[in-house]
């Protein structure tokens, strides 16, 4: 067979079709919706990453619906259809490996979900039925999409430190490098994580950075600094990067310090952020787990420096 | 997995498409890492379709479901647990063969758990479907013609 006769026969195919058709239609979607934003907010909503896989696999399973085909085949085009999806947004829409790596459950999960939901509707050639679903989907997008989108969230952790208050403050307002070895899957795969933090002068106001081990810096304000006490500390500029960073902010940062009254301090971390992606009941496992695993790499680091 | 999430996070279940989204992704877990078994859960709906009065659709608690004129008999849940309504005489029955279990929820029901584990599981389940299948269709057969018996009777 020639190449020309396959590539014929693949450009005719209901499967070709069906997944082109849906990979189109998402992008044309999330072009439209980006476009008739009134500012450039880089929120991504919740029927970004629901409606759009959902009506995706719907889409597709139109295409298949004429044909004998098994459900095994159904979830392998389905995949193809997320792979095609989430690499499309690596390269068109800049996403990083590892942003793209935390959305594929959702992608993958509704894609699938809609194309059987699809499968089922086709079946029962119930057009009321079906544009009832449709329309359902696409009013939520619709409302979702014209929706105000704002969450912040705070995470606080405490570790307890066997030294006195003024020897852990020594550590908290500024820290030499980290060396030991990461132990959170994300960070070992490639995440950015704290390395180390300098500070300009040891007073209310000064510059703080927080140095990433990417090399990413952010910079930091101290807006109160309470000695062997509290340091808090406002992030006033932080780099944008495809990997996570763009579609989280965070907001400032705190640290107190217990005196147990036994030789022992308790450090509390505290960090407060907003999420630029929705939904919030997804996202935020993700933000509060990395978060906190910020949070231990730093306070673990402090821990061994004062104990020392 | 399946049983923590069913039984710490069950509650969950009565959100709309929760159960659904949570069988898609352990659908997709299965096909990247146990494929045969998309292979035998398509080889059972397969199996029922051609049962006379049968249907298959989405079960609301994630899987296929198997009916017989619009009325569930049966389920298979991605992760290859089938679930089928039998009687509790039947159950009991079949409980001495020792291959099916309980239903995982509800232990005092006609309701059986099989787990798909092998491709000889395959014939086993087609045979407790089919038991499940003759069993609803005489109930419901039965229900229907009970009105025009009743009528009989009756001399109406």
């Amino acid at each position: 067979m020639s190449l020309k006769t396959t590539l014929f026969k693949v450009l005719n195919s209901k499967i070709f079709q069906g997944i082109l058709i849906a990979n189109i239609f998402a992008f044309l979607i999330i072009g439209i919706q980006s476009s008739l934003a009134p500012e450039d907010t880089g929120i991504l909503v919740f029927s970004e990453f629901v409606i759009i896989p959902m009506l995706m696999g719907i889409i597709t399973a139109w295409f298949l619906k004429d044909m004998e085909i098994r459900g095994k085949q159904i979830t392998g085009y389905s995949i193809l259809n997320g792979l095609i999806a989430i690499l499309m947004s690596f390269f068109f829409l800049g996403e990083g490996f590892i942003c793209l790596l935390i959305v594929s459950p959702l992608i993958f999960g509704f894609i699938i979900s809609g194309a059987f939901i699809g499968r089922a509707m086709f079946k029962k050639r119930n057009q009321k039925l079906n544009i009832s679903i449709v329309s359902l989907l696409v009013g939520i997008f619709i409302v979702d999409s014209l929706s105000d989108h704002h969450h912040e969230n705070m995470v606080s952790d405490e570790l307890l430190i066997h030294a006195s208050p003024e020897e852990v403050w020594k550590h908290v307002v500024a820290f030499d490098p980290i060396s030991q070895k990461e132990n959170y899957w994300l960070f070992k795969i490639g995440m950015p994580s704290p390395m180390a933090t300098t500070v300009s002068e040891h007073r209310l106001g000064a510059n703080r950075k927080c140095i990433f081990s990417n090399g990413y810096i952010f910079d930091e304000k101290i807006v109160k600094f309470d000695i062997n006490k509290n340091l808090i500390f406002d992030i006033v500029d932080q780099p944008k990067d495809p990997e996570i960073m763009g579609h989280i902010d965070i907001k400032r940062g705190e640290f107190i310090l217990k005196d147990n009254g036994n030789g022992t301090t308790t450090l509390i971390g505290n960090s407060w952020y907003k999420l630029h992606v929705f939904p919030t009941w997804y996202y935020d496992l993700w933000a509060e787990s990395i978060t906190r695993n910020v949070h231990f790499r730093v306070m673990e680091h402090i821990k061994l420096l004062s104990e020392r | 997995m399946f049983s923590f999430v069913v039984k710490r996070v069950g509650f969950l279940k009565d959100i709309p498409l929760f159960a659904i989204i949570f069988d898609s992704l352990m659908r997709f877990w299965m096909f990247l890492t146990k494929p045969e078994l998309l292979d035998w859960i398509d080889d059972l709906e397969e199996n029922v379709t051609r049962m006379h009065g049968t249907t298959i659709g989405i079960h609301k608690y994630g899987g296929t479901e198997f009916n017989y004129m619009g009325r569930e008999f049966a389920h298979v849940h991605s992760n290859g647990l089938l679930d089928i309504l039998l009687n509790t005489e039947l159950k009991n029955s079949l409980m001495t063969e020792g291959k099916i279990k309980d239903h995982h929820v509800f232990k005092n029901s006609g309701w059986i758990s099989f787990y798909l584990q092998n491709k000889q599981d395959v014939g086993y389940a087609c045979y407790l479907l089919h038991k499940a299948y003759d069993r609803i269709k005489q109930k419901q057969d039965s229900m229907q013609l009970s009105p025009f018996v009743c009528r009989l009777q009756s001399g109406v």
